[in-house]
């Protein structure tokens, strides 16, 4: 009798799969020219730069609530985040099941020393909350060209936890290229956004009403992320690194956690 | 070159400079596994057909990121995987996988190996519906390493898990399936 695993190794040829349908993969005339140069032709809304461009003048016509300086546009550009001030914010979804990961789609994932591995750039813990839970790792093409960790605390004290996700803090920790929009925020009229200076950084505290969140995948394809703890924000440069701390927490504690990180 | 199939790197060469019947042969080269792939997860091959659809799509708008030398197959699996992954996240269910065995062997698939032979049909049933009544993780997880033979990095691909994850993650599989087999024997 063979073990298991050649029984089930001699299924394989026996599995009665669905037929497997032509795919019908709808291709542009004119073909990939060049990765960039086909973007650029084939969709314009999907290249960076033109996101990039796009949000930017979407910033300027839609932020009526909140009339940044034309510095300020520019450093959320540099935070590789725009914000999109709307009347009607979407609601967010219901939770579905599955592992938090899925749920809210932060990447494959992993430990922190593995995490650590595959990037490039050295990420930043803050010690106060011990090790996250959970950590996940975004590359592309799914995440920003420079990749993306999330680390994820569940209870903490001093934390509440956020009832969508039974989750008190998130930090998540992105690099891209220049004006890689990776970012976007929609907010409502019940959020107040305040610009605030992190290890000597930009940064802005986003409070108030549940937020959405929208991020750029690396084609530029637009993914609402309905199911953030959709709480109060701090998002913040760190030496190239973008960070953004999200949780049901005041001001002060974001600002200290920041403050804290190494 | 002439009666030689072009590898992939050769196809992808041709792709990126505009020739789109060399993408299409990269599709039709992995659309079974990629569909297969997104059926197991998602459950549903109208599900997969989308998601193995737009994962292509995706795929070849990202194709000049794809790292020179690589291998192509976990590359588009990864993406395919994804996307199928967030058509379940995004309606919220997930239809219950529901593997079945055929009569017999369809043309144009392996022929039997003498570990299938030496199993009998039923055996073969009985151990398929064990597999069936295993939870969506761990049936998923033997479902893509024994029935798509995909490789560990394919598997975790399409997982989107660590490689390291995926031996942790089967190991338990196949652990809580043998109990079951011997619990079924015993009974």
């Amino acid at each position: 009798m063979p073990d298991l695993e050649e029984q089930l190794a001699a299924l394989a040829p026996a599995i009665d799969w669905p037929l497997t349908p032509t795919l019908k993969v709808a291709l542009p005339t004119h073909g990939v020219v060049s990765g960039e140069a086909a973007r650029r032709g084939r969709r314009p809304a999907n290249n960076r730069w033109i996101l990039a461009a796009a949000a930017a003048l979407l910033i300027v016509a839609t932020l009526l609530a909140y009339t940044p300086s034309r510095e300020a546009i520019a450093r959320w550009l540099n935070l590789h985040t725009t914000i999109q001030r709307v009347q009607n914010p979407p609601t967010p979804s219901p939770l579905p099941p599955g592992p938090l990961g899925d749920r809210l789609g932060l990447g494959t994932p992993t430990t922190l020393e593995n995490a650590q591995s595959q990037l490039a750039w050295k990420i930043e813990v803050p010690p106060s909350l011990g090790r996250p839970d959970e950590v996940y790792v975004k590359e592309p093409p799914d995440g920003p060209s420079g990749g993306e960790v999330t680390l994820v605390y569940a209870q903490r004290p001093d934390f509440r936890v956020s009832g969508q996700t039974g989750v008190s803090v998130l930090v998540t920790e992105a690099r891209g290229k220049v004006n890689e929009v990776f970012f976007q925020k929609m907010l409502g009229p019940g959020v107040t956004i305040e610009d605030v200076t992190v290890k000597g950084r930009p940064g802005y505290w986003i409070s108030g009403s549940p937020h959405d969140f929208v991020f750029a995948d690396a084609n530029g394809d637009a993914h609402y992320e309905r199911l953030r703890l959709a709480t109060n924000t701090l998002i913040f440069d760190d030496n190239g690194t973008v960070i953004r701390i999200e949780g049901d927490m005041t001001k002060s504690q974001a600002l200290e956690l920041a403050g804290s990180l190494s | 070159m002439e009666g030689r199939p072009a590898d992939d790197s050769e196809l992808i060469t041709r792709a990126l400079r505009g020739d789109s019947a060399a993408y299409e042969e990269i599709v039709q080269r992995y659309q079974q596994i990629a569909f297969r792939t997104a059926y197991v997860i998602t459950g549903s091959s109208a599900d997969a057909e989308d998601a193995a659809q737009e994962g292509f799509v995706k795929a070849y708008r990202a194709l000049d990121r794809f790292r020179p030398g690589a291998d192509l197959r976990p590359w588009l699996l990864r993406i395919v995987a994804n996307e199928a992954r967030n058509r379940v996240r995004s309606s919220g269910r997930r239809r219950q996988l529901e593997l079945r065995l055929t009569e017999g062997f369809r043309p144009g698939d392996a022929a039997p190996s003498p570990e299938a032979v030496a199993l009998a049909s039923d055996e073969r049933q009985r151990l398929l519906a064990l597999v069936n009544a295993l939870s969506d993780e761990d049936r998923t997880v033997i479902a893509s390493r024994y029935f798509l033979e995909l490789s560990g990095e394919e598997t975790a691909a399409a997982l989107g898990i660590p490689e390291g994850t995926v031996k942790s993650r089967l190991s338990r599989a196949l652990a809580r399936l043998r109990a079951r087999v011997e619990e079924a024997a015993n009974a």
